[in-house]
């Protein structure tokens, strides 16, 4: 399938999105709320582009989730798509003003800035919900968004720490803007108000996994041939050693 | 006739269901009917039984206004805030209301009788002010009316039961 983003000519398969096949030819478009490994959400709203499929008018999309077509143009910057990019930031950043990550950085590239009083001047959260898919995909799905309009967050099981959850650190460390937070101190971890055990690797000594993470792994039989009791750098160095003995 | 336990109605509401998160909120509505709330250990007992995680129940219970983590009074006394009501002096029904029974809209009354809800639009603007006691409109409403209308839904009153 043959499409062109930016004058470009690409070539990708049929099913895959508009902003990864960009991303494949070098062409970046901003986004907050994407994650390689997980699928497109389109909450985030910046990664529109102005896209023409053939023999169609052009509309403004979000290329995270617009499928390619062949002979589909692709327009990633223009006048209509900065514009319509700046309004985004205005309302992502009133929202959450002490975000940390891109917001801020996109916000000083397009020259925005929060001309309003925001709900909550501490606020981090811009509600994508990556955190959640991230939880869904990776973990037992313990958090999901909650209430709704603008009293809207995310939260657990009647927002107590939950039962569930496995302390992987996945929806800290997929959130754009640190709003989740989580600590470690060598020993225990805290996330979403629960405590875990920190398991360490007995090669290295270095704390790598909770024990309900690796519990949870054995469980989901993930890598049936991975040896869990050694951390992945560990675990990679074994495995390099006997493929080399092998 | 020995009265059901909860634990025993939950299940019952549950059964009646097959096992996929799809008939999640069919069951919750069930259980809102029940009991006039979503008790906590129904929610968890629904979980297990559509194989799904507790939060994205508990995300569809607060998401929607039909269902209800608090229980809920008796009887649900809805009044209606829509233009047409408000421009008819709802705000002032809404104040009658909450004068007679001394609870706010989303409380519920000592004795567990009512429970207060302010709503956008019922649909019946030609009734303006419309009050909706359970199932029954109560159309162009008067404050003088007011005391009477509530007192009826009283155990005992004429439209309790």
């Amino acid at each position: 399938m043959r499409l062109t983003i930016d004058g470009v000519a690409c070539e990708a398969e049929a099913g895959e999105f508009v902003k990864a096949v960009a991303e494949r030819a070098g062409i970046t478009i901003p986004s907050i709320c994407h994650h390689s490994a997980l699928p497109g959400l389109a909450a985030c709203r910046l990664c529109l582009v102005e896209a023409t499929p053939a023999g169609k008018r052009t509309e403004v999309v979000t290329s995270c989730v617009y499928p390619v077509s062949e002979g589909l143009q692709v327009v990633t910057m223009s006048e209509r798509i900065q514009r319509l990019r700046r309004t985004v930031l205005k309302l992502l950043i009133c929202r959450a003003p002490a975000a940390e990550g891109r917001l801020a950085e996109y916000c000083q590239e397009y020259g925005v800035q929060n001309n309003f009083t925001p709900p909550d001047p501490d606020e981090k959260c811009i509600l994508c919900g990556l955190c959640v898919k991230a939880c869904e995909e990776l973990g037992p799905a313990a958090i999901a968004t909650v209430m709704r309009g603008v009293d809207k967050q995310i939260q657990s099981a009647f927002a107590e720490a939950p039962t569930d959850c496995i302390g992987c650190s996945s929806c800290a460390k997929v959130c754009p803007t640190g709003k989740i937070s989580c600590t470690d101190d060598g020993e225990s971890r805290v996330i979403w108000g629960k405590r875990f055990h920190l398991e360490k690797c007995p090669v290295c000594g270095r704390p790598f996994a909770t024990s309900e993470e690796l519990a949870w792994l054995t469980h989901r039989q993930v890598g049936e041939s991975l040896d869990l009791t050694l951390c992945p750098s560990c675990r990679a160095q074994q495995a390099a050693k006997q493929s080399v003995r092998g | 006739m020995v009265e059901k336990t909860e634990a025993e109605q939950i299940q019952e509401i549950i059964q009646h269901y097959p096992g996929q998160r799809r008939h999640a909120l069919a069951a919750m509505q069930d259980m809102q009917h029940c009991f006039n709330y979503l008790p906590r250990a129904g929610l968890v007992a629904l979980a297990e039984h559509m194989h799904c995680p507790l939060v994205q129940l508990y995300s569809m219970a607060t998401f929607y206004k039909a269902l209800s983590l608090k229980p809920k009074g008796r009887h649900i006394i809805k009044v209606c805030d829509g233009t047409a009501c408000h421009i008819k002096g709802s705000m002032s029904m809404i104040d009658g209301v909450q004068r007679h029974l001394k609870i706010s809209p989303g409380d519920v009354s000592a004795d567990g009788q009512f429970s207060v809800e302010t709503v956008n639009c019922l649909g019946t603007c030609a009734l303006a002010p419309v009050l909706l006691v359970d199932e029954k409109h109560f159309g162009k409403v008067t404050l003088g009316q007011l005391p009477q209308v509530i007192d009826s839904y009283k155990p005992g009153g004429g439209n309790d039961g």
